[in-house]
């Protein structure tokens, strides 16, 4: 299994210019996710490779404990890099990081240039990037967790999330299951659900991000036929797909999501609901899968909470459909 | 009859005062527990956040309290103030610090002066407590984040949402 799929990735790295060619194969769930992230470790290593001779940039540090100057190297030091020399609060806390006070970065994309750096909690007093980038985390935690949930015999085709609308009240992931035409979720099933995503978060997975060519995104979600449909369109603007991994699950987002998944606090799968695609469009239907989560450390009574999830459970129609 | 009132003639603290003194163990009795106190307030004056032991620094505060109200009571031309800030400030120049930034920070106040927060106390140490006493108004960052009214907050804005849905759903239940 691993030395066929290592040539054929090594084959494609080489000929990522190239036109690559999509193969038709059946694989399961699971190990679709294997391939996917055995492709982005390769592709994340070469991209290392890459960067040859290693530079130096300097990195203004600005905030808590005390302002200071940080040498970094160029293209592979990440924000979080610099929040292990601040220390651990900094790394657990930190959800963004913001480049000369107007970039909003990736905790874990690397620096490329010298710049001023501050780091973002969830309980500053401007915390709209930040909710924003958490909302999209969790929508892409959530398709991992949709792609985990179910038995093998269930087909799961995650199809997209939207952009983060906290005032709709929940983060979304739309999943295609077609092996399951008719599925109403139990409430047994949604707390499974749950659990499984209370899983992935106490796994306290980092989120990296890196991005790839065209090419190499069709051959990594080559099984996956909603996904291929999306990618020349996320690709048109310069022909880079960006990528995150949460453990070894690959999802495509344009970002910036927070560090870790540790940073996830309450969560609830609070509901799923089916769509039906209109009559043009070749999705027939989905699942909306529904969710409300808060950040760790976020103090809120289970009253309070319990509201929030009452009304996660509402289907949240989008204004800009997506079938 | 004709006895003045008590409290009247001493400015009432916005802390609690326990009723009777803390006895700090000094071998040279009660003028060295003056001593250690007179030490632990010009220290507060001077830093504006120390951190110290409980005790003392809960004793501390009580004087260094007095201290700045009968500053704000009395001016710098009260004879008898002047000298209770010269006995109660070692260093000399705090005494200015102490009429002319200080007293000029309070003077509105409403609040107690000072602020006391337990800190965390280290491990594997004797079972001594331990405290942070600090000026109000200091120009330190905050020691703790109270940003629970933020409504930029992540709860917040849900909270906010599910509030505004529900009077959406009453107004269109009046309207029915």
């Amino acid at each position: 299994m691993k030395l066929p799929i290592s040539q054929l990735s090594q084959f494609i790295i080489r000929q990522s210019n190239k036109k690559a060619f999509l193969s038709i194969r059946c694989l399961s769930t699971q190990e679709a996710t294997e391939r996917r992230h055995h492709l982005f470790t390769l592709e994340k290593k070469r991209q290392l490779e890459l960067v040859g001779r290693i530079e130096k940039i300097e990195v203004k540090y600005k905030g808590l404990p005390q302002e200071c100057t940080l040498v970094m190297n160029k293209d592979i030091s990440t924000p979080y890099d610099c929040a292990k020399h601040l220390g651990e609060w900094h790394m657990e806390s930190s959800a963004l990081a913001l480049l000369d006070s107007s970039v909003h970065w990736d905790m874990h994309r690397p620096l490329s240039e010298s710049c001023t750096l501050e780091f973002q909690t969830f309980n500053i007093a401007e915390p709209q990037q930040v909710n924003k980038a958490f909302w999209r985390t969790c929508s892409l935690v959530l398709g991992a967790c949709a792609s985990v949930a179910f038995k093998d015999n269930v087909t799961v085709k995650l199809h997209s999330f939207p952009g983060p609308d906290i005032r709709s009240g929940s983060f979304i992931y739309d999943v295609d299951l077609p092996t399951l035409p008719d599925w109403q979720p139990t409430q047994q099933e949604l707390h499974t659900l749950s659990a499984e995503y209370v899983k992935l978060t106490r796994r306290n997975d980092l989120i990296e991000r890196l991005e790839v060519g065209e090419a190499l995104a069709l051959e990594m979600f080559s099984d996956n036929e909603h996904k291929t449909k999306q990618i020349p369109d996320i690709a048109k603007a310069n022909g880079k797909v960006t990528l995150y991994r949460v453990g070894n699950h690959v999802d495509i987002s344009k970002g910036p999501l927070i560090s870790s998944t540790g940073q996830i606090g309450k969560v609830t799968v609070s509901s799923v609901h089916k769509l039906l695609g209109s009559s043009e469009s070749d999705v027939k239907q989905l699942y909306r899968f529904q969710g409300v989560a808060l950040p760790t450390g976020a103090i809120l009574n289970h009253f309070a909470f319990s509201i929030l999830t009452d009304r996660a459970k509402k289907l949240v129609r989008l204004y800009k459909l997506l079938l | 009859m004709n006895q003045a009132q008590v409290t009247k003639l001493v400015s009432k603290l916005r802390i609690n005062v326990a009723a009777e003194p803390r006895r700090l163990r000094s071998p040279k009795g009660p003028e060295g527990r003056l001593n250690k106190l007179r030490k632990t307030v010009t220290g507060l004056i001077k830093y504006e956040r120390i951190e110290l032991n409980y005790n003392r620094g809960d004793e501390a505060r009580q004087y260094a309290e007095r201290l700045i109200s009968e500053a704000i009571t009395h001016g710098d031309c009260h004879k008898p103030t002047m000298e209770i800030a010269d006995y109660w400030l070692l260093e000399k120049e705090l005494v200015h610090k102490l009429f002319k930034v200080l007293v000029p920070r309070y003077e509105n106040c409403n609040t107690a002066y000072t602020r006391m927060y337990k800190a965390p106390r280290p491990q594997y140490s004797r079972n001594t407590e331990k405290a942070v006493l600090e000026l109000r108004g200091n120009p330190y960052p905050p020691l703790v984040n109270k940003q629970h009214n933020n409504r930029h907050l992540i709860q917040n804005i849900l909270l906010d949402a599910a509030k505004y849905d529900y009077r959406q759903a009453k107004y269109a239940e009046m309207a029915d």
